[in-house]
């Protein structure tokens, strides 16, 4: 959930400060768009990916077992919901926007309305999976 | 609702279900089995045997009766159900 929400700030900062200083104009350049979310996916998979490799090397150490804890109808039931949650979460901040829309905002501001809600969607995926674990399913 | 507890007679607030169980119970009979002990017969982690324990989750019938096989019992002195009548 903390990598989630770092990388989309400080991501969002840098594609913002970039904006500023007028190398592409995310108001109605499409295409950067495009770039930027494409870059954002590959660039969070792989620190995800390295995060999650830091972890289980601190992990093992910390416990000294190598076993990855199987996961259990249990725990499928809590990541369901949960994804049910963040997925409620996302259609929201969609529906939101062709709202927005609607109403006569800027193009640009569904690109931000998806961000935020992606935002969310996660926030609300793994609060959801703290509450389920610790007050039950 | 309150659920009495089978090894200490205490009142329990815990339990959200209206299913119970003799989990604790059997384990002490079964020569005090660990939590994790049962965990590795059943295929489930030792957390989901706390979660059944404190009646926080109901299992899946598969691993309800898996719990009657280890423990050599019927179904039902594992898990009873009892019907909520304030609903």
């Amino acid at each position: 959930m903390l990598t989630g929400l770092l990388l989309t700030v400080i991501f969002g900062l840098l594609v913002y400060q970039r904006h500023q200083q007028g190398q592409f104009d995310l108001t109605e350049d499409f295409r950067a768009w495009g770039i930027v979310f494409l870059i954002f996916i590959g660039v969070s998979v792989v620190i995800r990916i390295i995060i999650q490799i830091i972890f289980h090397i601190i992990n093992a150490i910390a416990t000294r077992s190598e076993d990855v804890p199987r996961e259990d109808e249990r725990d499928k039931l809590i990541k369901l919901k949960a994804t049910r949650n963040s997925y409620y979460a996302f259609t929201s901040g969609f529906v939101l926007s062709v709202v927005g829309l609607a109403l006569g905002m800027p193009v640009h501001w569904i690109f931000i309305a998806f961000v935020a809600s992606g935002l969310i969607a996660e926030i609300l995926d793994n609060g959801s999976q703290i509450y389920y674990y610790r007050k039950g399913v | 609702m309150a659920r009495k507890s089978i090894i200490t007679g205490k009142e329990s607030e815990m339990s959200k279900s209206s299913i119970q169980n003799n989990i604790r119970k059997l384990r002490f009979l079964k020569g005090e089995m660990t939590q994790q002990e049962l965990a590795d017969l059943v295929q489930v982690s030792r957390q989901t045997i706390v979660a059944i324990e404190k009646g926080n989750y109901s299992p899946s019938l598969e691993l309800a009766f898996r719990f009657a096989h280890v423990f050599k019992t019927p179904l039902e002195e594992v898990f009873t159900y009892k019907a909520d009548n304030t609903k």
